[in-house]
C-alpha cells in the first residue's frame, strides 16, 4: 500500500496513525507541498484532480478522501475500529471534517501562511471544541446506566472517529486555540497518545522514552 | 496582578480531572497552575512552569511519582524537587532547583488551592460534581449574575482565571448533571452575549 | 508610541521567501509591529510596501526578501558559504511561531533537548548527556560555540547509521544563528543550517530556515521535509515557554553547565542593550 503523504498535514497523519495502531506498513511517498506545491503538478493531479493529500493506493483502489482511507484500512484490517452499528460514527466523522475546516485551517494559516481568515477559523473551532469537550465529559463521567467511556463512540475500543478528530484537536494550539479549559479533551488526547502503535506528527508529543509504556 | 485574596481556598479542579499519569492544567488569578497525582493518590499543585527554561509542566508527562518536563526531560518528584537532569546525569541536583509548590486541599470532590489559604476549604452540600464551565467574564460579573438570578439546585463556587475569565464549579444537589450543564451553559450565553 | 528597539529597527530582516510568493495573491506580513505587503509580478519582480508610508529599504538575498524599516547600520547578514559553487541554497519554508525571536534563537543553540524533543532524529535516550563544549565571543559581535558533540541516530536524511556529530554554532546578529554540522558522508566538511528569525511582534515571530548542504543525493524536498519536521517539533515547546519574552537577568531561569551557549547569548543581548523580545535585568515586570 502506498500513501502519498505530507508529514505536517493532519489528514495524512490520520492515515499514518491508524496504520500504526493497526500494525500495517505503508510505503510513504512524501510530497513537498510547502513550499514546493508538489500536489499541484500534472502528475499528481492525474492521480487526484482535487490536488489534496493524502492519497492511499491499495492495489487497484485509489482512495483520494482521507476519511474513506481510514474506513478502508479499518474494514480490511480490524473492524473494531469501524463501529458500523453506531450512527454516531457518521456524526463524528462529519465533526472531524468540520474540525479540519476550522482548527486545521487556523493551524495552516498561522504556521505555514496558508490563505484564509484565522480569526474566523478559530471562532468556528472554539464552538466545535466546546461541544466535543461537553460530549467527552459526559461520556467519561457516564450517567444513567452507562459506565465511564474512554472514546468518542460508546464501547471499549477506539474508532477511526477518535483518530480523525485527534489529528486536528491535538495540535490545535499551533493555530492559536487552547485546550487549557478543556480538561476532558486533554485526558482523551493522552489516551490516544498511549495507544499501542501510536505514531506522532511533529508537534504532537509521543509518550516520553524510557517510561515503560 | 492577581486579584486573588490571600487566605482563601479556591476550587481549581475536580478530583476526576486528575487520573493517573496525567498533568492537569489551569489558571488561578493570573497564575498558571499544573496539577497531578502521585501513585499514592496525593495531589500536587505547582506553578505551571519548569524552573529551567520556563516550559509549562502541563506539556510534560507524569511517570509514576515524577513529572518530566517535555523540553529536557528534567524529572521532578512529589515534593517538587528536581531529581534528575539527563544532560548531566552524574550531577547531584542542587536543592535550589525545584517546582514552585502551591497548597492543596481535597474536599467535596474538588481540588482547592490558593495563596496562604487558612482553615479548611468551604463545605459544599452532597451531590454530583458538575462539569466545570469557563465563562469569558470576570468573577465579579459572574457572581453578580448568580445573585440576580440564582440557579436552583446547584451549589456553586467560582474560580477566577484572570481579570477576564472565570470557571464555575460546584455540585448538583439532585445529581442531575445534564440539567445543571444546561443551566450553566445558558448562564454563559447570557453573560457572554451581553455587552 | 515608544520607539522600536533601534538595534533591530536599523537592521535587515527577512519578511518572505521568494518561493512562497504568488502573483495572484499579495503576501501580508508584519515586521517589528509594522504591517507590510509583499507582492510579486508575473515577471518575478518583488516589491515590499508599507501602508501610508514610503517603501522601506528592501533587497533579496539567499532566496529571501529582506527589509530594513529604519536606516541600515550594516549590510544584510553575509553568508560567504552561499558563494561556494557546490552548495545550493535550499529555502526550507517559513514557519510562524507564537514565541519571541530571542526564545527561538536560544532554542536553536540548545543541545539538551535534541534527544527528547527531536528523539530519533537528532539525538536519543540514553545518549542525551551533553558533553562539555566551548563558547567564545565573536570579534564582530555575537558568540561561537565549538566542540559541541551529540550522538545522533539519524542526523540528516542521507545518514544511514547513527554517529557522534560535531557541531559549531554561531550567533552573529541578535536574531540570526547558524550551525555547522559534520556532513554524514564527507565527514571533514560541514553542512550549514541558518535560522533567521523575523520579529513580527515581541511575542510572535516567523522563522526562516535556510540550508546550505553539500550535495549527497538528498533532494531539496527531502531536506526541507526534515528541517520542517524538526522545527514543528520545537514549535509547541517555544509556544509554551513562560514568560514569552526572554528573561536576561541572571537567575531568572536556571541554567546548568550544558546551557553555556544560552547563558552567553543572553549576556550578549544584555551587553548590546537589546530591548525587543526580552525582559531586561533591570526591568520591573511589565506584564510578563
Amino acid at each position: 500500500m502506498i500513501l502519498y503523504d505530507a508529514h505536517h498535514l493532519a489528514p495524512c497523519y490520520a492515515v499514518r496513525l491508524l496504520a500504526g495502531c493497526l500494525g500495517v506498513t505503508l510505503e510513504l511517498e512524501p510530497l513537498d507541498v510547502y513550499p514546493g506545491h508538489a500536489n499541484q503538478t500534472e502528475a499528481f493531479l492525474a492521480l487526484n484532480p482535487l490536488g489534496t493529500l493524502p492519497v492511499l493506493v491499495d492495489g487497484p483502489c485509489i482512495i483520494t478522501d482521507w476519511l474513506e482511507a481510514l474506513a478502508h484500512l479499518a474494514l480490511t484490517h480490524d473492524r473494531a475500529w469501524f463501529p458500523a452499528e453506531h450512527a454516531a460514527l457518521i456524526g463524528w466523522l462529519g465533526m472531524a471534517r468540520d474540525l479540519g475546516a476550522s482548527a486545521g485551517a487556523a493551524r495552516l494559516i498561522d504556521t505555514f501562511g496558508a490563505p484564509g481568515d484565522a480569526a474566523a477559523a478559530r471562532a468556528q473551532a472554539n464552538a466545535l471544541l466546546d461541544e466535543v469537550e461537553r460530549r467527552l465529559w459526559f461520556s467519561e463521567r457516564g450517567f444513567g446506566e452507562r459506565i465511564g467511556q474512554d472514546w468518542l463512540i460508546e464501547g471499549p475500543h477506539p474508532s477511526i472517529a477518535d483518530l480523525a478528530c485527534f489529528v486536528f484537536i491535538a495540535p490545535c494550539e499551533d493555530g492559536g486555540l487552547s485546550l487549557r479549559d478543556r480538561p476532558a479533551l486533554r485526558r482523551w488526547c493522552d489516551r490516544v497518545r498511549f495507544l499501542p502503535g501510536f505514531v506522532s506528527m511533529s508537534g504532537v508529543f509521543p509518550p516520553m522514552a524510557n517510561t515503560g509504556r | 496582578m492577581s486579584g486573588l485574596q490571600p487566605g482563601v481556598w479556591y476550587a481549581i479542579a475536580a478530583e476526576h480531572d486528575l487520573p493517573k499519569d496525567h498533568v492537569y492544567r489551569t489558571m488561578l488569578g493570573g497564575h498558571e497552575l499544573a496539577a497531578w497525582r502521585s501513585t499514592d493518590g496525593a495531589v500536587h499543585v505547582w506553578e505551571d512552569r519548569c524552573p529551567h527554561r520556563g516550559v509549562r509542566f502541563s506539556l510534560g508527562e507524569v511517570v509514576g511519582d515524577e513529572l518530566r518536563c517535555q523540553y529536557h526531560a528534567w524529572r521532578f518528584g512529589k515534593t517538587g524537587a528536581c531529581t534528575f537532569i539527563p544532560a548531566q546525569p552524574d550531577l547531584k541536583v542542587p536543592r535550589t532547583i525545584h517546582a514552585a509548590v502551591w497548597p492543596v486541599a481535597l474536599s467535596a470532590g474538588l481540588v482547592w488551592s490558593g495563596i496562604e489559604p487558612t482553615g479548611a476549604p468551604p463545605e459544599l452540600p452532597p451531590g454530583a460534581v458538575l462539569r466545570a464551565i469557563p465563562i469569558a467574564r470576570a468573577a465579579a460579573s459572574v457572581a453578580h449574575a448568580l445573585v440576580k438570578e440564582p440557579l436552583s439546585g446547584l451549589a456553586l463556587v467560582l474560580q477566577p482565571l484572570d481579570e477576564t475569565a472565570t470557571i464555575v464549579r460546584g455540585i448538583a444537589l439532585d445529581d442531575d448533571l445534564v440539567r445543571a450543564d444546561h443551566a450553566l451553559l445558558a448562564l454563559r450565553r447570557r453573560l457572554e452575549q451581553a455587552a | 508610541m515608544t520607539p522600536v528597539d533601534p538595534i533591530l529597527w536599523n537592521d535587515w530582516h527577512p519578511v518572505a521567501a521568494r518561493c512562497m510568493l504568488d502573483p495572484a495573491r499579495a503576501h501580508e506580513t508584519m515586521l517589528l509591529g509594522v504591517p507590510l505587503v509583499v507582492t510579486i509580478n508575473a515577471d518575478g519582480t518583488i516589491a515590499v510596501q508599507r501602508v501610508d508610508h514610503a517603501a522601506p529599504h528592501q533587497d533579496e538575498r539567499y532566496g529571501l526578501v529582506w527589509v530594513c524599516l529604519g536606516t541600515p547600520t550594516r549590510e544584510i547578514l553575509p553568508i560567504p558559504e552561499a558563494d561556494e559553487p557546490d552548495r545550493p541554497i535550499v529555502v526550507v519554508g517559513s514557519v510562524g511561531v507564537r514565541a519571541s525571536g530571542p526564545r527561538v534563537i536560544e532554542n536553536f543553540l540548545d543541545l539538551g533537548h535534541l534527544g527528547y524533543v527531536h528523539a530519533r532524529y537528532l539525538g536519543d535516550d540514553p545518549h542525551t548527556r551533553v558533553l562539555p563544549y566551548t563558547v567564545e565571543p565573536l570579534p564582530e559581535g555575537g558568540i561561537i560555540a565549538t566542540q559541541c558533540k551529540m550522538f545522533q541516530p539519524q542526523a540528516s536524511p542521507a545518514a544511514t547509521e547513527g554517529f557522534m556529530v560535531d557541531y559549531i554554532y554561531k550567533v552573529e546578529r541578535p536574531l540570526a544563528t547558524c550551525l555547522y554540522k559534520a556532513n554524514p558522508v564527507q565527514r571533514d566538511r560541514f553542512d550549514i543550517i541558518f535560522l533567521i528569525v523575523q520579529p513580527v511582534t515581541e511575542e510572535t515571530s516567523i522563522a526562516h530556515p535556510l540550508l546550505l548542504c553539500l550535495p549527497d543525493g538528498t533532494t531539496p524536498a527531502a531536506l526541507r521535509a526534515f528541517q520542517q519536521t524538526i522545527f514543528m517539533q520545537d514549535k509547541p515547546i517555544l509556544e509554551n515557554q513562560v514568560p514569552k519574552r526572554l528573561p536576561l537577568a541572571d537567575g531568572a531561569e536556571l541554567p546548568i553547565a550544558a546551557d553555556k551557549s544560552s547563558v552567553a547569548y543572553r549576556r550578549w543581548l544584555s551587553a548590546i542593550g537589546l530591548t525587543w523580545g526580552v525582559i531586561r535585568a533591570d526591568e520591573k515586570a511589565r506584564a510578563a
